[in-house]
C-alpha cells in the first residue's frame, strides 16, 4: 500500500492495535506489520511521532515499564481513545460498505 | 562506536537542531533499535548486519527527525492560528476606539505581528496575512463602508510574506551548511 495512504488511517490503526492491550513500540510496529500480512510496511521511526501525538491528544497514555532488563515505554488506550476508536470503527464501516457497493465487490 | 550508538548520536543532533529533542523519547528509540537486533540475531544474522537491519527499517535520521518535526508543527500551527486570532481581534478593537488616533501605530502592530509569526513558524503567509488583517477591513466595509480600511489587510500581507520569505531563505540557508 502507498505509505501516503496509509499515513491517512495510521492513527485507527495504531488505536486499533492497542484495543487489545497495553503495548510497548516495537510490539506495536510488529503488530501493525503481521496483522497486515506485511502490507504495512511505514519506517518504524516515523509511527513514533504518531504515538506521542495520540498521547498529547489524551487517546493514549504511556508509562515506563522498568521490570525488563531495558526501560520501556508502554502505551495503553485511554477512555477517550476507546471512545475515538468506536467512532473510527463506525465511519470505517460505512465507508468501506460504500465503496464495496459502488465497485460492486 | 557501534552503528546503533552512532546513529542515535546523530538522531539526537538532528532532534536537537529541529527543536523535537527529549531525552525519553532517545530512550524509546535505543529501545526499540535494541529489541529489533535481538530479533534479528534470533533470525541468525550476525551483529553487524542485524544493526544495519534494524537501522534500515527504522528509517533514516533525515526522514525520522522530520517526521517528529511534522508532528510538533502541527501542533504549534494550532497555538500560532490562536495567537493570530487573537492578534486580529485586538487590532479590531484598538481601531474601533473613536478617541484613539493610532491608525500608523496600528500599521507598524499588524506588520510586525504578521512578520514575526510567519518568521517563527505559520506555515501558510495568505492565512496568517487574512486572520489577522481581515477584521478591520470587514467591520469598516461593513458598518461604516470605509473601503480604505482594506489598506489593513495589504499591510498584514506584506508583513506575513516579508517573515514567510526570511523564514525560508533562513532555511535553505541552514541546509545547504
Amino acid at each position: 500500500m502507498n505509505n501516503e495512504t496509509l499515513k491517512g488511517h495510521l492513527d485507527f490503526l495504531l488505536l486499533s492495535i492497542l484495543s487489545n492491550g497495553a503495548a510497548h513500540g516495537y510490539a506495536v510496529i510488529e503488530s501493525l506489520r503481521q496483522r497486515s500480512g506485511g502490507h504495512f510496511d511505514l519506517p518504524e521511526g516515523t509511527i513514533y511521532p504518531a504515538l506521542h501525538r495520540l498521547e498529547e491528544q489524551g487517546l493514549l497514555k504511556s508509562r515506563w515499564d522498568e521490570s525488563s532488563p531495558r526501560r520501556r515505554k508502554v502505551y495503553s488506550l485511554t477512555v477517550k481513545g476507546q471512545g475515538s476508536l468506536t467512532k473510527r470503527q463506525a465511519e470505517w464501516m460505512a465507508f468501506s460498505k460504500a465503496i464495496n457497493a459502488t465497485v460492486g465487490i | 562506536m557501534n552503528a546503533i550508538a552512532s546513529y542515535l548520536k546523530s538522531l539526537e543532533r538532528k532532534m536537537k537542531k529541529n527543536g523535537t529533542f527529549h531525552p525519553d523519547t532517545l530512550t524509546e528509540i535505543e529501545s526499540h533499535l535494541l529489541d529489533s537486533v535481538e530479533a534479528n540475531l534470533r533470525r541468525g544474522l550476525n551483529q553487524a548486519e542485524a544493526e544495519k537491519e534494524a537501522l534500515l527499517r527504522f528509517g533514516s535520521v533525515n526522514v525520522v527527525s522530520s517526521s517528529f518535526e511534522k508532528e510538533r508543527i502541527t501542533v504549534m500551527q494550532k497555538i500560532l492560528i490562536g495567537v493570530a486570532v487573537m492578534a486580529g481581534l485586538f487590532s479590531l478593537y484598538v481601531d474601533t476606539r473613536p478617541n484613539w488616533d493610532d491608525t500608523g501605530v496600528l500599521a507598524m502592530g499588524i506588520l510586525f505581528v504578521c512578520g514575526l509569526l510567519a518568521l517563527i513558524g505559520f506555515q501558510r503567509p495568505w492565512l496568517l496575512a487574512l486572520v489577522v488583517g481581515a477584521w478591520i477591513p470587514l467591520h469598516g466595509i461593513l458598518f461604516t463602508h470605509n473601503y480604505g480600511s482594506i489598506i489593513a489587510l495589504i499591510i498584514a500581507f506584506i508583513g506575513a510574506y516579508a517573515g514567510w520569505v526570511v523564514r525560508t531563505g533562513f532555511n535553505r540557508f541552514r541546509h545547504s551548511v
